[in-house]
């Protein structure tokens, strides 16, 4: 990577941190409930749904491609979780984790193997898993958890600092990152999105990095649901509407490039925790929660606007960038 | 220098063969014909006919977009602004000025989402996210989330229930949407610009083309046409809410993939818009006179998005098997 690649990558990964920080002290500084310890554990517990959805959603953007099914899938998955759950006992939720597998085989198998554009495909499945979710409930029941109180206590009473739910889901999020940065597979994917040809030159089977990289969005969504039905202690059949644009929303002020091959786990999190703590804040001002939409989405297009200011600043090495 | 007037850009070669697109939207009124009881009738036609239309009005505007080689995600939440605010204005201006002003914000939405694209070079993809995201978020804030109704008035029901020449208006604007689109994808010169710039921008802008100009009409006259979608919408539900359509944008582009104009740009014709909204105006009628429980009607139309789209693979190798039976050579 050259200097100014490098330059320009770190200030595409650099909005979310940037954002995050100015939302947190604006909110310190005007509403006095928002920096207390159990606003923090708050936010921070909650924000993780989001997180998860949009690190799945980062592994579908650096193949060039994205995924409007994540947060349908996350309502079947705990959906399916609380039936099996209440089927076989609690760990029997992990099952969430296998339906989001299976899903994103077929998605990935749609776009990988059959050439079929992600937002038709993922739309296609969108429908589909929201048909499924319905079928599996007589027409949209919510699933109760039979041990809703042991599930409670894994998403909110804190083990050696944080819930249980917590933990596990910070542990997805390293072993999302490891997989980016350090294994082949990661490489493979992020080959195929910043060079399809030349990924294709040096032997990457496109098929199946495709079908890799949607089992892995599929996988998170599904592990997002878990989290949704240890936190509700109800299966939300029809729950994870808006999800799906958030996540996508969440993986950008991430930096993550959508003409793929440029990602990183860390400020795509810190990207879900803006997105937290905006509407959080709002909410505790009292302000319309709509306003958080408004102000996400001029983030959305500020960070578009940051490319620009970079081309403009160094006109000749237009290469490096990517949107 | 460029004629004013010029040929179609793409087509020439194949005139008079019908693409896959046209096969597809058939098989599918055959098909559902000969399955589906009570499809194949006048009344059930013409309410076929009603459903696509608001469809292909924003589809006319998301196909320009396509050929672009963008992606217009804001349609989802302009035309729930647009619904919040003609239902607001309406008390003191009257219906025909209210319904001016929000078809006016919608173009501005595009106005907006063009000059970002076009002049300032962002990408479509976040540009048009990101509106969406910000419009839903002002239309709901002017109503604080809550849809709200419009006095009833025979003016604000016209374009959804008024009828011209005995042909219902949402109709008769879907068929001007196409003509007009048809018009200027084939004969202007600004629709060549269109599908140069979409195809090729670095080899448009040698040619001398105003690429970002072209983009920045492209995005206004797509918000021209949701626009109008976004009048006749309103009209239709007579209130105006700030969830009006949140899947418009999805379902326009699949309308799009469905007749066969692919997301990358550079090719796309009015026909192919009019079979992918007939495809899936046809199989949301379809599921409802089946009688099939929502979970089934979701599966059902998730299955045949995809399988439309698939069965539009099936062009290609069909096409050589008609040229090598014809005993055309492979060039």
């Amino acid at each position: 990577m050259s200097a100014i690649a490098r330059l320009t990558a770190a200030r595409r990964f650099a909005v979310a941190p940037l954002c995050l920080a100015v939302a947190v002290l604006l909110f310190s500084l005007t509403t006095p409930e928002f920096l207390t310890p159990s606003n923090g554990t708050n936010i921070g517990t909650q924000m993780w749904v989001l997180a998860l959805l949009a690190i799945g959603q980062m592994f579908a953007i650096v193949t060039r491609g994205f995924d409007i099914s994540v947060g349908a899938l996350a309502a079947l998955s705990s959906t399916i979780s609380a039936l099996a759950a209440n089927a076989i006992g609690l760990p029997g939720a992990a099952v969430g984790v296998l339906v989001g597998l299976l899903s994103g085989t077929l998605t990935g198998f749609l776009i990988g193997r059959l050439g079929v554009q992600p937002i038709v495909a993922t739309l296609g499945m969108l429908i589909g898993l929201r048909g499924l979710s319905l079928l599996i409930t007589g027409d949209g029941q919510v699933v109760p958890l039979a041990e809703s109180e042991t599930a409670s206590h894994l998403a909110f009473d804190p083990v050696l600092g944080m819930p249980p739910m917590t933990w596990l889901a910070l542990f997805a999020a390293v072993v999302a990152a490891a997989i980016l940065g350090r294994t082949a597979l990661g490489r493979r994917l992020v080959m195929l999105g910043s060079n399809p040809e030349a990924a294709h030159l040096v032997g990457v089977d496109a098929v199946r990095a495709h079908i890799r990289a949607y089992q892995l969005c599929g996988g998170f969504a599904g592990l997002a649901g878990v989290l949704i039905l240890m936190r509700a202690g109800t299966g939300l059949p029809t729950d994870g509407s808006g999800m799906e644009l958030q996540s996508i929303a969440a993986a950008v002020i991430g930096g993550s490039a959508l003409s793929g091959g440029v990602a990183s786990v860390l400020p795509v999190v810190l990207g879900a925790a803006f997105i937290q703590v905006l509407l959080t804040g709002l909410n505790l001002q009292g302000v319309s929660p709509f306003l958080a939409q408004i102000v996400v989405g001029l983030v959305i297009i500020g960070s578009g606007l940051l490319g620009f200011i970079t081309r403009r600043l160094q006109p000749s090495f237009q290469t490096g960038e990517r949107t | 220098v460029m004629a004013l007037v010029m040929p179609p850009a793409h087509g020439a070669r194949r005139r008079g063969v019908p693409g896959a697109a046209v096969w597809v939207a058939l098989g599918a009124f055959i098909l559902f014909s000969l399955v589906v009881p009570r499809f194949f009738t006048s009344g059930n036609l013409a309410n076929v006919l009603r459903l696509a239309s608001i469809l292909c009005v924003a589809s006319c505007g998301q196909a320009i977009v396509l050929i672009l080689g963008g992606i217009e995600f804001s349609f989802g939440s302009s035309v729930a602004l647009a619904s919040v605010v003609a239902v607001t204005s309406i008390a003191t201006v009257g219906p025909v000025a209210a319904f001016l002003i929000a078809a006016g914000v919608v173009a501005a939405i595009g106005a907006i989402n063009g000059g970002l694209i076009g002049r300032l070079d962002l990408p479509p993809f976040i540009v048009t996210l990101g509106m969406l995201m910000a419009v839903a978020g002002v239309a709901a804030s002017l109503v604080g989330g809550q849809p709200i109704d419009a006095p009833p008035s025979d003016i604000f029901a016209w374009p959804a229930s008024g009828r011209l020449a005995g042909v219902p208006v949402p109709v008769v604007a879907a068929a001007g949407c196409v003509v007009i689109l048809h018009l200027l994808l084939s004969v202007t010169r600004i629709g060549r610009e269109w599908y140069l710039a979409g195809a090729n921008p670095a080899a448009a802008r040698l040619a001398g083309i105003s690429v970002g100009r072209a983009i920045f009409v492209g995005y206004v006259v797509a918000g021209l046409f949701c626009a109008l979608a976004a009048v006749i919408l309103t009209s239709r539900v007579g209130s105006g809410q700030p969830e009006l359509a949140p899947n418009l944008p999805f379902e326009t582009i699949a309308a799009c993939a469905i007749g066969g104009i692919p997301l990358a740009g550079g090719q796309g014709r009015a026909y192919q818009v009019v079979c992918g909204v007939l495809v899936i105006a046809m199989m949301n009628n379809a599921v409802v006179l089946l009688n099939l429980p929502v979970a089934g009607q979701h599966l059902m139309i998730a299955a045949v998005i995809i399988g439309a789209v698939l069965l539009q693979k099936v062009d290609r190798p069909a096409r050589r098997l008609l040229a090598a039976l014809r005993g055309e050579g492979r060039r």
